[in-house]
């Protein structure tokens, strides 16, 4: 439905005024009738949820003992205590959980808000067109609103609405609020559907006013990596998450032909929203803009990239900023720039100064850096003083880079105290590195380079005050120069057609499933898993989704041919595909592609029908959220909106620190009773999936997990069998064995891999005492319940079509 | 001739958690000698030794570990830690499964065990990423305090019941210690 709002006043009378709430009316574009839920409120959707977490039972892992939120605190909640408020250790962990995924909401949604007012204010308020192909357009909009956005402007509605949401959530977090731990995870994962629909509008703005691709498969192959930046010219660095000012700066060097002069690298998701810019079919914007920024690299790389000198001008937005960029670029004497009011980091607000004086100041290092909150200003200011301050800071950038001599007198000054080691997140034995060093050996360093996840802890703790990542600079200057790499630029949403195309596969399980590998860059043990884990799943015939900071890393690698991922494999929604679907807020097309797999291929209605759509996806769409990398409380939200949609997620052994989790328990088959929604009959299935929010320790376990975690309860015999092979197959190569619960999920022998079919048969008839016909290659007795292709799960009564 | 095997490690000292800042709060795990804490282990009815993957970066603790297993005592491998013991042949008492469910399954009291005849009252861990084993440490300690939580790690485990200090760095008398441990078991 289509709302306007106003009010007016009648002429010549006075003191009245007739207010006009809403006028409501259908749209003609639109056929499906309003569904239930539109505009859910905090407690609408809680029975959904509290189905979820009645079979994945939330699961806490506390960071703390203690809770220091109020000034009763600190009270020590060890062993499930109460604090002195009434809250127990549960419940706190609750609170943060939903305090997190706030965090989380409100930085894609605050992030959505500011496009909203710039793009509009750029670039008026152009129509919401994501051409031909992309007809069900804004799917997590639809699904929460109700209503469609026709242009810019429309998307303010699911603004106000997301805010007002986000409020009543965080008011919910205050002392003496809520107290019941499944409440406040109900509440959570209503914060993480709002982050969907932040992202989601987020996104569609800048696809719009950005001229952004729309679903390109083909979208061009950019360069990235921090070899890539020429050292020749002016190098400016965009780092964050709001295209705003980057792409003015873009602009700025295209309009004045400054190009030659400078080159603009992106760090994060600004990286990948600037190199989408101008590759789509409208016409805003200089063709093809989008392929010549770089992409400098992942956030996990920055302080490297810092430290290697690369740089000579930062213009910092929002979002996965170091809080002392300030202090790494004043001692290098690279100016700072910062682009939005959410990072200020103490600079002068320079946004009504004259571009000249500001220039002044930048390059003849008056001030480390400004504030200029106008975007066009800024990325003026960017681009003029990158070329400028270059050929001045070259000596500062010469003094900062360790000589030979000074690289050996701070291998000198350890005294293998091993503090270092004792922070470091990955483990890394850093005297080690430093023995082998002295020797002369800088391979150990080289080794651990892409290890490094770059947090600096080790240099805090280093009471010999040694810079550790020099130290790492100096062992890697090769390695820095030769990193050059190509990554498909953001593609935006999956096509209408796309999913036509893999819709039934991916149902019945012909395609084995989709991974979607999104999130941040700390990793455990390195860059590679990235590229590994896309790879295993693209070459088995998986969909492989990817976005943020996961899509620049795997970039990195090349096959034995010299092909990175992006030329190994096309970039369509489809399987044996590898498809960047662009920044961290493209991650709601992830989500899209699944609701679009519920009512374009299965014609259900979508249209406020939020638990329906989440049903249909836990049930039916073998979909795998990865985030191998996450390291900010979006990811959080990420994977809690994810969660509410149905979609299990893995995450690595550092997302501890997110304190919960969602775990299945296969030893309750009343947790996996569902509705046949043909006739409402009870059935019980097989725990698919068995996890909704998973932790793996190894990237082997989370492989393995994944490919587990694609089973669902409307596989098809082929499907299953599919679903299986790999599965075994993968837990066979990478954890040495046949998963030990994979009979739990044969209905029947077609169910079964046809390379173990004769084996497992037979282990089912001596270990768990299944009757087998032989001859009729048949089970008499055994499965949980046979194979049927027209069963028709559903958690919710109302799907119910005849009752029995 | 070999040297004599070292004996009398004091494991009780330098209890600093491998992560500095992990503080969880007034309770702390306290650090144990070896001979205390095999004896501990010994006396648990249900007892489950958890192993994670750095295992496979040990070999020589990885054969303490099969030792332990032979003694009788089930094992959990979790992560890819199963590897180890494929390659060692030794499969009968090892049960592969990851940390998180396996943690999951441990805070319910009406849980089975991994060979369906009860709940654990004590796990053992080692060989696990540290701030993986200290959260699902975390997790026991919060929620199911009935099962005894021992780490027999390098590592100083601060939510653990019962752990060495921290022999991260000292991998002699960290597999000394170990060998002490089970000498006591076998007493």
């Amino acid at each position: 439905m289509v709302k306007t709002e106003g009010s007016f006043a009648v002429e010549d009378m006075k003191n009245v005024q007739i207010n006009i709430g809403a006028v409501v009316k259908e749209a003609d574009e639109w056929d499906q009738p309003m569904g239930p839920f539109p505009k859910p409120g905090v407690a609408t959707l809680r029975d959904w949820d509290f189905k979820l977490a009645n079979r994945y039972k939330i699961f806490y892992a506390p960071a703390d003992d203690t809770c220091t939120l109020c000034t009763y605190g600190p009270c020590d909640l060890t062993g499930n205590k109460q604090g002195a408020c009434g809250l127990d250790m549960a419940g706190y962990c609750g609170k943060i959980v939903l305090i997190a995924c706030l965090m989380g909401t409100c930085a894609h949604s605050a992030h959505g808000r500011h496009l909203h007012h710039w793009c509009i204010e750029k670039f008026g308020n152009l129509k919401f067109d994501m051409g031909d192909e992309i007809l069900v357009d804004s799917p997590v909009y639809q699904t929460i609103m109700g209503s469609k956005p026709t242009d810019l402007k429309g998307f303010g509605e699911g603004l106000n609405y997301l805010e007002e949401e986000v409020v009543q959530l965080m008011a919910a977090t205050h002392t003496g609020q809520e107290g019941y731990y499944g409440d406040f995870e109900s509440k959570a994962l209503h914060a993480g559907m709002l982050d969907l629909l932040g992202m989601e509008i987020c996104d569609m703005l800048q696809i719009v006013a950005y001229d952004m691709p729309r679903g390109a498969a083909d979208a061009p192959l950019v360069e990235i990596g921090m070899g890539t930046m020429d050292q020749n010219k002016g190098v400016l660095i965009a780092y964050g998450h709001n295209l705003a000012a980057g792409a003015e700066a873009m602009l700025y060097a295209e309009n004045n032909n400054l190009w030659e002069k400078v080159d603009i690298g992106g760090v994060c998701c600004t990286a990948h929203d600037l190199n989408r810019i101008g590759l789509g079919a409208g016409s805003n914007l200089p063709k093809g803009i989008g392929t010549k920024p770089k992409v400098a690299g992942a956030m996990g790389w920055w302080r490297k990239m810092v430290r290697s000198g690369v740089m000579d001008c930062i213009m910092v937005d929002e979002q996965c900023v170091y809080c002392n960029v300030l202090a790494d670029s004043q001692k290098r004497k690279i100016p700072v720039i910062a682009t939005t009011d959410k990072i200020m980091l103490g600079l002068p607000d320079r946004t009504n100064d004259p571009v000249d004086a500001i220039v002044d100041d930048l390059v003849n290092f008056k001030m480390p850096g400004v504030a200029i909150l106008d975007p066009t200003k800024a990325g003026e200011v960017g681009i003029r003083v990158a070329i400028a301050v270059k050929p001045k800071r070259a000596e500062a950038k010469a003094q900062n880079l360790l000589t030979e001599a000074q690289f050996k007198a701070d291998l000198d000054k350890c005294t293998q105290c091993n503090k270092c080691a004792f922070v470091c997140p990955p483990h890394i034995k850093i005297s080690d590195l430093i023995s082998e060093a002295k020797k002369g050996n800088l391979e150990a360093f080289s080794g651990m380079y892409e290890i490094c996840v770059g947090c600096q802890r080790c240099e805090e703790a280093c009471p010999q005050g040694i810079n550790i990542l020099d130290l790492y600079e100096y062992a890697n200057r090769q390695y820095v120069k030769d990193q050059k790499f190509l990554m498909r630029s953001g593609r935006g949403p999956a096509r209408d057609t796309e999913i036509r195309k893999v819709g039934a596969p991916i149902v019945l399980g012909t395609i084995p499933g989709v991974i979607a590998l999104v999130g941040c860059s700390n990793y455990p043990k390195g860059t590679k898993e990235a590229y590994i884990m896309a790879k295993e799943f693209a070459d088995r015939g998986y969909i492989v989704v990817t976005s943020g900071c996961m899509a620049m890393d795997m970039s990195l690698y090349k096959n034995e041919e010299g092909k990175t991922i992006w030329e190994q494999y096309e970039g369509g929604f489809d399987g044996r595909n590898v498809c960047n679907t662009g920044s961290c807020v493209s991650n709601a097309n992830i989500a899209d592609a699944a609701i679009k797999v519920a009512t374009i291929f299965a014609h259900r209605n979508h249209r406020a029908n939020f638990d329906d759509i989440a049903d249909y996806i836990l049930s039916k769409v073998g979909a795998c959220g990865v985030a191998w990398g996450p390291y900010s409380q979006k990811a959080a939200a990420i994977a809690t909106g994810c969660n509410r949609l149905g979609i299990p997620v893995v995450v690595q052994p550092h997302s501890v620190m997110y304190r919960r989790s969602f775990m299945g328990r296969h030893d309750k088959p009343e947790d996996w009773m569902v509705i046949d929604a043909r006739d409402g009959s009870m059935q019980q299935i097989e725990p698919a999936p068995e996890a909704m929010l998973y932790i793996a320790e190894s990237m082997e376990e989370a492989l393995t997990e994944m490919a587990k975690l694609c089973l669902r309860p409307s596989d098809n015999s082929m499907g299953r069998m599919i679903k299986l092979t790999h599965w075994c197959e993968i837990s066979e190569k990478y954890l040495g064995k046949l998963p030990p619960d994979w009979h739990e999920y044969v209905r029947a022998v077609p169910d079964l891999p046809l390379k173990w079919r004769d084996q497992m048969m037979k282990e089912l008839e001596e270990k768990h005492g299944w009757k087998v016909d032989w001859k009729a290659k048949k089970f008499i007795s055994g499965p949980l319940r046979p194979a049927d292709v027209s069963f028709d799960p559903t958690n919710i009564p109302r799907k119910i079509r005849a009752k029995k | 001739m070999a040297a004599e095997p070292k004996k009398g490690i004091d494991t009780t000292k330098n209890p600093v958690p491998f992560e500095m800042a992990q503080i969880p709060g007034p309770e702390m795990a306290k650090t144990y000698m070896p001979k205390v804490m095999g004896a501990i282990i010994k006396k648990a009815k249900r007892p489950l030794l958890v192993v994670g993957a750095e295992l496979l970066d040990d070999p020589a603790m990885f054969d303490k570990v099969v030792e332990i297993g032979k003694m009788g005592i089930p094992i959990a491998a979790t992560a890819h830690s199963m590897k180890g013991f494929v390659e060692r042949g030794y499969t009968d008492n090892v049960y592969m499964i990851g940390l998180h469910p396996l943690t999951s399954y441990l805070r319910f009291e009406d849980w089975k065990g991994l060979d369906g005849k009860g709940q654990y009252d004590l796990v053992i861990f080692t060989g696990i990423f540290y701030k993986f084993a200290n959260a699902m440490f975390s997790a026991l300690k919060n929620f199911n305090r009935n099962i005894k939580r021992v780490s027999i790690d390098r590592y100083y485990h601060v939510n653990a019941d019962m752990t060495f200090g921290n022999l991260a760095f000292e991998p002699d008398n960290y597999l000394a210690a170990i060998d002490e441990l089970i000498a006591a078991m076998k007493k």
